[in-house]
Parts: C-alpha cells; sequence; structure tokens
C-alpha cells in the first residue's frame, strides 16, 4: 500500500502546493478502494497495485478535463543551486587530484603517473562548470527580453 | 479503443448518469463504463477522479462513507437536486448534438 501512495505523491509532485494535499489524500483514497476490490476479485496484492497504477494515467489525464492544459513548471534550478553544484565538483575534484598526488609521491616517487588520473578527473568540474555557464547565459537571455 | 478526447466533454453526462441510477463508488464507476461500452471505452482514473471532485465541488453530487459488502468502506457517491437538473440540460444538449452531427456526416449527396 505504501506504493500506492508513493506513486500518487510522485503523480502529482508538480502541482502548486494548496492543491497537492488535497488531490494526493482523495487520490491515494480511491486507488485504496480500487485495489481492495481487485484483490477481492482473485488478483494478488501485487498484480492488483500493478494494476490501479497502469490503469490511472498521467497527471495530464488529471488537469485535461478542466478545459486548461495545466502545464506545471518544474521546480527550477536556480543559478544558486548551479553555482553549488559547481563548488562542489571543484572542491570534490582537488580533493582526489591531492591524494593522487599524495600516494604518487609517498609510494613511487620516481614514476610520475598521477597526471593521466587528474585529467580524467579533470572533466567533472569542467563538465559543471560549463554547465553553470550556459545557464547563466541563458538566464541572462532571458532576462535581457 | 476509442479515442477519450472525442468522449471528453460528455463524460460529465455519463458520470452524472451513472450516479443518478444508484450510488456508487470510484472504481465502480469506472468499472461500469468499461463493462457496458464491452471495453471499447476505458476511462483513465486520473480523469474520471477529476471530473468527480469537480462535480462534487459544484455541489452536483455528494459523498458519504458507506459499508460494502464484507463491511469494507467506501466513499459513495450520490446525486443531489441540483445535479438533477444539470442532467437533464445535459441530456438536452446532447440530443441537439447527435441530431446536428447525424444530419451533416450522414447526410446522402
Amino acid at each position: 500500500m505504501k506504493r500506492i501512495k508513493n506513486f500518487v505523491k510522485n503523480t502529482f509532485k508538480d502541482v502548486p502546493k494548496e492543491k497537492r494535499e488535497e488531490i494526493i489524500k482523495k487520490v491515494t483514497e480511491v486507488l485504496m478502494e480500487k485495489v481492495e476490490d481487485l484483490i477481492e476479485n482473485g488478483l494478488s496484492e501485487e498484480e492488483a497495485i500493478d494494476r490501479a497504477v497502469v490503469e490511472f494515467g498521467t497527471a495530464d489525464d488529471y488537469f485535461e478535463p478542466e478545459g486548461k492544459i495545466t502545464v506545471f513548471k518544474k521546480r527550477l534550478k536556480s543559478i544558486k543551486h548551479y553555482r553549488n553544484d559547481t563548488i562542489f565538483s571543484i572542491s570534490g575534484a582537488l580533493i582526489i587530484i591531492g591524494m593522487l598526488i599524495f600516494a604518487n609521491l609517498y609510494y613511487a616517487p620516481k614514476v610520475i603517473w598521477f597526471v593521466l588520473p587528474t585529467l580524467a578527473v579533470l572533466w567533472w568540474p569542467l563538465a559543471v562548470i560549463y554547465n553553470f555557464l550556459n545557464k547563466k547565459e541563458n538566464k541572462k537571455e532571458n532576462n535581457d527580453e | 479503443m476509442i479515442k477519450s478526447d472525442i468522449v471528453r466533454g460528455h463524460l460529465e453526462s455519463v458520470i452524472l448518469k451513472l450516479i443518478i441510477e444508484q450510488d456508487r463508488y470510484g472504481y465502480e464507476i469506472s468499472n461500469c463504463i468499461s463493462i457496458r461500452t464491452s471495453q471499447k471505452f476505458q476511462i483513465k482514473e486520473a480523469t474520471l477522479y477529476s471530473i468527480v471532485s469537480r462535480l462534487e465541488k459544484k455541489d452536483l453530487i455528494e459523498s458519504y462513507i458507506g459499508t460494502k459488502t464484507h463491511g469494507k468502506k467506501r466513499r459513495y457517491y450520490k446525486i443531489t437536486a441540483l445535479g438533477r437538473a444539470y442532467y437533464s440540460e445535459k441530456i438536452k444538449e446532447w440530443l441537439q448534438l447527435k441530431d446536428i452531427l447525424e444530419t451533416l456526416l450522414e447526410a446522402k449527396s
């Protein structure tokens, strides 16, 4: 039964807060009823839940009959989030590279091998920074319009 | 299976009719629709519940907690006077529409 609850929560997660609680409560209730009925008709609990979930449809099916197609904006990641991602990736990469250098110099100072894994690790912050800059540019353009 | 957007505008009336016949609970309604159309039309539960909760908000139906056989609790829906009036309006509308489409689509030139 927990699966039903999670499914409903997940389906309506982008609905505005004021409406969300009520919709989730009602829909969970009716889906539970359905599952109980299906079990009564001889299905196992697993099968009953599967069927209820499959036949339910999507959040769009829920909102379409209201006449307007409400597309809820996903909770947007703000520039701040991207900046945090960048900081996280840079510090993560620095720690890993530091450990590589340490291991290299401590155990095999004659063979300099740390450069190659360092290059590999560098791709991580580079990709995140690239993404961050792109988003920043996008935001700027949107603000200009 | 028929596309649901053709039927969508009339689902309200369909659900009202089923509730007028007798008090029903959510899954019973969707089950009834599939059985009566011999699976040719199945209503998505998401659609059904949004319509039902809208009808309830408009005071066209009321809900109460009833017990089914074996004592299981179900939320049943019951028609109100307002709902009946609304339904008879809707039926008139439907008959007109049916008439119009028949004339237009099946006319022999």
